[in-house]
């Protein structure tokens, strides 16, 4: 037994650095993606001039010298911090609530026009709505942030326990699975299929929403060092806050929503052919 | 249902009492009036053309879904079901597909590793097949796990839906003598449903007939298993004459008279 054992966890750590490597190595794709963009900035910059576009090294010049300075680090944790408090509220709720409706159809046709009605209202509407409940504080931020992408969790969350495979269940309980063991095992996993790509979206939306928010109800964070450059038309500093939110929402993807589905999606991994993977 | 009782005898325990069983999909009848007995020990086969209802019969019996009429008395300990699909978790392999029954039968942790690999190897799976996922198995492999997931939490009845169909012809005797074996050495009983006689002769102590339309088992009959020298031959002579003297059996194989009615 135990050689067995031990033959499967070294199987296992090869698998998975074995995927990492490929993780890293599609990495190439991307700074060849982010080079060709940097490429069009460089030309944008030499047709309009500095005063409209900084070129992208003076940018990333201006975010090293942020990134030396601790005020501006706290700046950025703040919408850091906002982002993914706001993200975790809505990941609970929206995925709660998703699988809530998943189960029962009276909840689901109760919920589907609310949930329009929420897509259709205007997110800078709600903005003005929490500037008045909350103020400039991580409330609203996170207010902002629930409303937005609420929408999206719930229908991922709904989508994935309504289409899930009724067989499994059946299974489950022939095999004497009760109700709650039937969906911890077997419906919350069928659910991650159209959660996760949910949440990935949803934690776009909630770094997006967060620098918008704190630009308008004036919250500080990274919004508010954005509105204090619009001022001083400083678009180097402009430019170099909108790299580090994107560099932020990447290194939180990366650790946080990655790694958890590679976990998740081994199996389907495991029907593709080598070569074609991802 | 009298020719049934008689064969079982007044002693014996009954495993699986189906009393006036019915059910109806969307107020489609699809199951009326339904008598069958089970004894311990005790295989019984199910047949009937398509779609008569015997799938649904066996989720009834196996409190899967609910009767619309009738009763059902369970005298076993613990069932174990194999579904005419496999219907494995796609997301565990064929080890973690073995071991989730195991631990919802309650089965500790240190023993899961052992039962699997000796289950495994009843049904004829290689140690590496064990580390597979679903998808990479073919059909065969994916029914022989689920086969094995049904043994492995070694249950006192088993309801086996049409179990043997995605398997080889050397495969499914190995598997019908598989489950020959478990059912002689033990207290095993079971209700084998499969759309073949050969099959049914082969294995079951009793074959019921259900109706084409799932009103009522239209009749049971015993196989002589016991008698001596019951073997391939026996076996295809026994089905052969059934099949050509017995009015019981002239329609199991009308799909399209069913259809046409
Ligand atoms: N979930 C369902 N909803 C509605 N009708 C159903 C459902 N499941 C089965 N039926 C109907 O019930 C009838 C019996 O189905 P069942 O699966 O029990 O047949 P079966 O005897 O097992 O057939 P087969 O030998 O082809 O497996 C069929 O007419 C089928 O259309
Ligand atoms: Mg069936």
């Amino acid at each position: 037994m135990p050689k067995i054992l031990q033959q499967s966890l070294f199987e296992r750590l090869a698998d998975r650095t074995g995927r990492v490597l490929e993780f890293l190595w599609s990495g190439w794709a991307g700074l060849a993606a982010l080079c060709l963009l940097a490429a069009v900035w460089q030309a944008g910059h030499e047709a309009y001039g500095p005063f409209i576009l900084t070129s992208p090294v003076e940018t990333l010049r201006a975010a090293g010298a942020l990134a030396a300075d601790p005020d501006a680090w706290t700046v950025g944790l703040k919408t850091l911090q906002r982002a993914v408090t706001g993200f975790a509220l809505v990941a609970v709720v929206g995925g709660a609530l998703g699988i809530v409706a998943g189960y029962s159809p009276a909840t689901m046709r109760l919920a589907s026009p609310l949930v329009t009605v929420i897509l259709g209202v205007p997110p800078i509407a709600w903005i003005v709505l929490a500037m008045i409940w909350f103020g400039g504080s991580d409330a609203t931020v996170r207010t902002v942030i629930l409303v937005a992408a609420l929408p999206v969790v719930f229908l991922g969350a709904a989508r994935g326990i309504v289409t899930r495979d009724r067989g499994l269940d059946r299974m489950a309980r022939a095999f004497g699975a009760g109700p709650v063991r039937r969906f911890v095992s077997v419906g919350l996993r069928q659910t991650t299929t159209t959660l996760f790509p949910a949440l990935a979206l949803a934690l776009g939306t909630s770094f997006k929403v967060a620098v918008m928010a704190e630009l308008l109800a004036n919250a500080g964070g990274i919004g508010g060092a954005l509105a204090d450059a619009r001022i001083n038309l400083d678009i180097a500093n402009a430019l170099a806050w909108v790299v580090i939110s994107v560099g932020l929402l990447i290194v939180v993807e990366y650790t946080l929503i990655y790694p958890v589905k590679g976990e998740l999606d081994r199996w389907r991994r495991a029907a593709q052919p080598w070569g074609i993977k991802r | 249902m009298a020719s049934g009782r008689t064969a079982m005898g007044d002693k014996t325990v009954i495993a699986l009492n189906l009393k006036g069983v019915g059910h109806a999909y969307l107020g489609r009848t699809v199951l009326d009036g339904i008598d069958l007995a089970i004894a311990e020990g005790e295989i019984v086969a199910l047949v009937g053309p398509s779609g008569c209802g015997k799938s649904t019969l066996a989720h009834i019996a196996a409190d899967l879904i609910e009767a619309r009429a009738g009763r059902i008395d369970r005298g076993y300990r613990r069932h174990a079901m194999i579904f005419q699909e496999p219907s494995l978790l796609p997301w565990a392999t064929a080890e973690g597909n073995v071991a989730f029954s195991l631990k919802l039968a309650g089965v500790p942790r240190r023993e899961r590793a052992g039962r699997i690999v000796e289950t495994a190897e009843r049904v004829s799976l290689l140690p590496e097949d064990l580390k597979k996922f679903p998808v990479e198995l073919s059909g065969g492999m994916k029914q022989r796990v689920a086969i094995a997931r049904a043994l492995a939490v070694r249950p006192d009845f088993v309801y086996f839906d049409e179990p043997f169909t995605a398997l080889d012809v050397a495969l499914r005797r190995r598997m019908q003598d598989l489950v020959k074996e478990t059912c002689a050495g033990g207290q095993l009983s079971g209700l084998f449903i499969t759309h073949d006689l050969q099959e049914a002769a082969r294995l079951a102590d009793r074959i019921a007939v259900l109706d084409s339309h799932g009103k009522g088992v239209l009749g049971v009959r015993i196989v002589p298993s016991a008698r001596p020298g019951w073997d391939d031959t026996a076996v295809f002579d026994w089905v052969q004459s059934a099949l050509k003297h017995d009015p019981l059996f002239r329609h199991i194989h009308d799909v399209d008279e069913r259809q046409i009615a």
